[in-house]
């Protein structure tokens, strides 16, 4: 308590009395005391600031300034304080020049591979936040920087929001180093290429941009720096930070950004020829341009083989489908247009629905909104009540609901195939801007029937016929018409089919494969398929392609 | 990356296709089946031929000026007071189309489909998503037509085709008959669906190849006639010409005698008006932008974005003028006849000048 009530006081005190006007001049003295205190004064107190006064090499005054939660305090009484404080006996006289100094002990004492040499005061601050370690010695007007900065991370885990069943298990970490090099590990080309630097007055946050050089679009890549440099705020904290300030359009409820915990994921993206971009201390990497074929895709897709690839991807879209028209489709057939439906099954619903009294679109409203809260508790529970919390939940809305007369079954049905269908949507952001739209489609199809269902339809499709990512049209290949690109959209074409990178985002190597690779490969299976003749396999052996021996 | 040339041949195919399917495709069959009988496949024939003169000699005329829209170059051939006039002309033809297409899209709407829906309330929905869509590049106005138009012909094919099971093959004897007045009066109907191909005007700036704007045309008028034929082939076929004549709205009906399976898909006729709206609303969407960019360009505003909205009122109330159906297909026939005379004769008079000019320019340097 009695150090609380000290550091109290003084604070106030430092705050009342007037702040600490700059040195006069900005270039270090020659003066050790005069360096350590105008550096001091500069970067304020702080508890894990530490000033290490000794003698560099038994003789000349030097001190080490750093922050003790950004080093590694092992490493630096390893290699700096340890060669530094010894006497060796060899090495030359600093008595009349002590310029060369710095030199000398960067040459041949430190073991440390970062470091620069720095003349300015004002330079020194916000190196000595970032990790690095201030060696000032007397006497010698130049500092010594060098890079010490180890931070504890959790180590590579599978990443919790984009699972797989068939795929690498490695995610993102907080780190950007790790996270650039899972990506180097996965992309040993020279052609990767990383652009960092710091985003963010007050944070610093190094930002970097990877593309591959031979294949990204130069405007692409030009527009995604442009973007990223207009950025004017004082804090990025996450990469969503970034993602907000650089997207087409903020208003429109679907994702132009994706972003993604899987390092393979982002591989496969810039071998496509989009730009990534990480962000120190944020797990996430964002990828643009970003389309809505992109959001209901996931690795596995292309891990196992493709007739499987295409019939889930095929489901999911079923699902995404679900989850946005059913609640209005089911409100304005029950409520406008009951003819439409087969005669028995109209009878069973209106046996269904006898007992509850309120109009359809209020009943699917309420169910629907009660289904979102559940949802949002869900994931807000530590995960081992979650799991008791939604069993009970489904408990009470399914069944004591309708004996209670709040809904009827076949709406219970309906609402939890349009929830079961929104978590089917692997990107979740998408899935959320779809669960948003469902709502005013259902007004809409509580007001005019059908006929607003179709209209809401139309305006949701015009959207994102409208919208864009990056100067490419939001909803390629489908518009504008590239039928080439078509084979990786609904369905997944087998990999040696798609030869080609594409094209809507204007690469510059548009070939993935040799052209002669999907012709060998097409023969080759054709060959074992089909009840191939000797004769004719001895012809393909001959003619160079001795793949299958 | 964006070059101001974007729409492909197939693109602008697709804009002037999905604009012509539209309202008119639930009563054509009546009206072929009232002017020929029998023979009304033949009649739409001969509508669609008429259709396609008029287009040749409108894009035609276009292509020879493959950087500026009719009422730019017009100002050149004809003079500013008198294009201006003829713009105003045009302007108010495609307000009053949009207005009475609207209305005639209401009135059914109404009537078969969505009975509890107030009719004022129907047409302002779909002028309003018209306006909204309106406001945005001619580019942008590609898409959408091109993203719709399979989900209108696909589907309108197949149940079609699907209610072409049951037809009677005697009903379509004889094919041929007499030329008639009422002959001719119905190709000319017929014809009227297809004026809103003047589109193309907006298109040919924007086209990669402006030269191929006949054959874009071409290509959009044979899909659309021979969808339209098939409908009618479908209904006369089915219902036989006179009982064709009878129904208002024949080839609902013929979607509705269209079965699959037992049960379950017997009431393929809601899926057919699902589409429709669909359909109608590429087709009002261009009369609508056409009407915003006449407008902008007399008065010489910067974009289409501030007419579009000026615009929405003035053809609600057309389209809330008619006291009743009969009443909007009367004027939505004058208004026909008046169009084509209207815009077959501009072009026929700027095909004029622009020949006259040419000769006149050659004489003087030869």
């Amino acid at each position: 308590m009695e150090a609380w009530k000290e550091k109290y006081a003084s604070y106030v005190q430092k705050q009342q009395s007037c702040p600490p006007s700059a040195p006069g001049s900005d270039s270090l003295s020659h003066s050790l005391t005069d360096n350590l205190e105008s550096l001091l004064t500069l970067l304020g107190q702080s508890g894990d600031l530490v000033v290490r006064d000794f003698l560099l090499f038994g003789k000349y005054p030097a001190s080490m300034v750093f922050f003790s939660s950004l080093v590694s305090q092992e490493q630096i009484q390893e290699h700096i304080l340890k060669p530094l404080m010894a006497r060796p006996s060899g090495h030359p006289g600093f008595t009349d020049n002590l310029a060369d100094m710095v030199h000398y002990i960067w040459n041949t004492a430190v073991q440390v591979t970062q470091g620069t040499t720095e003349q300015l005061i004002s330079s020194l601050p916000p190196a000595i936040v970032k990790g690095e370690l201030v060696l000032l010695i007397e006497g010698v007007n130049e500092a010594l920087l060098l890079d010490m900065r180890q931070i504890d991370m959790r180590g590579v885990e599978q990443p919790q929001t984009e699972q797989v069943i068939r795929g690498p298990r490695e995610g993102y970490v907080e780190k950007l180093e790790n996270n650039l090099a899972l990506l180097r590990y996965r992309l040993q080309s020279t052609d990767f290429r990383i652009e960092i630097s710091p985003l963010g007055t007050r944070t610093q946050s190094r930002v970097a941009l990877c593309y591959l050089d031979s294949v990204a679009d130069p405007q692409l890549v030009a527009e995604a720096m442009r973007r990223i440099s207009i950025i004017d705020t004082d804090s990025i904290i996450d990469a969503g930070y970034i993602e907000q300030f650089i997207e087409d359009q903020p208003l429109s409820p679907f994702p132009q950004v994706q972003s993604t915990e899987r390092p393979d994921k982002t591989v496969a993206a810039l071998l496509e020829g989009r730009v990534a971009i990480l962000v120190d201390g944020s797990p996430f990497a964002l990828v643009v341009p970003a389309l809505f074929n992109q959001f209901f895709q996931t690795v596995d897709d292309y891990t196992e083989r493709f007739i499987m690839g295409s019939l889930i991807r095929l489901i999911r879209l079923v699902a995404l489908s679900f989850s946005l028209f059913f609640p209005a489709i089911y409100v304005s057939v029950i409520s406008f247009n009951p003819e439409l439906m087969p005669t028995d099954f109209a009878v069973a619903i209106s046996g269904g629905r006898a007992g509850v009294p309120f109009p359809a679109v209020i009943e699917v409203l309420i169910m629907e909104v009660s289904m979102e809260v559940l949802r949002e508790a869900t994931i807000r529970l530590p995960q081992m009540i979650g799991g008791a919390l939604s069993i009970v939940g489904v408990l009470v809305i399914g069944q004591a609901a309708v004996a209670a007369g709040l809904a009827s079954p076949i709406t219970v049905v309906i609402v939890a195939l349009t929830t079961i269908g929104s978590f089917a949507t692997p990107a979740y952001n998408a899935a959320i801007a779809l669960r948003m739209l469902r709502f005013p489609l259902i007004i809409l199809a509580g007001m005019f029937g059908m006929y607003g269902g179709m209209i809401g339809t139309i305006l949701i499709i015009n959207h994102l016929l409208f919208l864009e990512s990056f100067g490419v049209p939001y909803m390629s290949p489908f518009i504008p018409g590239n039928w080439r690109d078509w084979k990786d959209t609904l369905v997944r074409v087998p990999l040696w089919w798609m030869r080609r990178r594409p094209s809507f985002l204007h690469i510059q190597d548009s070939s993935r494969l040799p052209a002669s690779i999907p012709g060998a490969y097409a023969d080759q299976i054709l060959q074992q398929g089909g009840e191939a003749d000797e004769h004719s396999k001895a012809d393909h052996n001959a003619a160079g392609g001795s793949r299958d021996q | 990356m964006n070059t101001p040339r974007q729409i492909t041949t197939l693109r602008a195919a697709a804009v002037i296709s999905s604009t012509i399917i539209g309202v008119g495709i639930l009563s054509f069959p009546r009206y072929m089946a009232v002017a020929g009988g029998s023979s009304a496949p033949f009649v739409a024939f001969c509508g669609i031929v008429i259709s396609f003169i008029s287009f040749w000699l409108l894009a035609s005329l276009c292509r020879r000026f493959p950087r500026e829209p009719l009422f730019v170059f017009s100002r050149r051939l004809l003079g500013r007071p008198l294009a201006f006039v003829f713009t105003l002309l045009i302007f108010l033809i495609f307000t009053l189309l949009t207005g009475l297409t609207v209305r005639q899209f209401g009135d059914v709407a109404t009537t078969v489909l969505y009975k509890k829906t107030p009719i004022e309330a129907t047409i302002f929905l779909m002028l309003l998503i018209c306006q909204l869509s309106a406001r945005r590049s001619i580019i942008k106005f590609s898409y959408i037509h091109f993203f719709y138009l399979p989900l209108i012909i696909g589907p309108t094919v197949l149940i079609t085709l699907i209610s072409m099971r049951n037809i009677d093959w005697l009903n379509l004897q004889p094919v041929l008959t007499m030329p008639s007045v009422s002959f001719w009066r119905g190709a000319r109907e017929a014809s009227y669906l297809f004026q809103s191909s003047f589109v193309i005007i907006l298109l040919v700036p924007y086209m990669q190849k402006p030269k191929q704007a006949v054959r874009a045309g071409a290509l959009a008028i044979a899909v659309a006639g021979l969808l339209y034929l098939l409908i009618v082939i479908a209904s006369v076929g089915l219902f036989g010409s006179e009982e064709t004549k009878l129904l208002i709205y024949p080839t609902l009906e013929s979607a509705r005698s269209a079965a699959v399976g037992e049960g379950f898909l017997e009431r393929l006729d809601a899926l057919f008006i699902v589409l429709w709206v669909i359909s109608v609303y590429t087709t009002v969407y261009t009369t609508y932008y056409l009407a915003a960019v006449l407008l902008q360009n007399l008065c010489n505003f910067q974009d289409q974005r501030s007419t579009s909205t000026v615009l929405l009122p003035l053809v609600f109330i057309t389209a809330m003028l008619p006291s009743n159906v009969f009443e909007t297909y009367t004027w939505s026939l004058t208004l026909g006849n008046v169009s084509l005379m209207v815009l077959t004769g501009y072009v026929a008079l700027l095909w004029a000048l622009f020949l006259f000019r040419r000769f006149r320019k050659k004489g003087a340097s030869g």
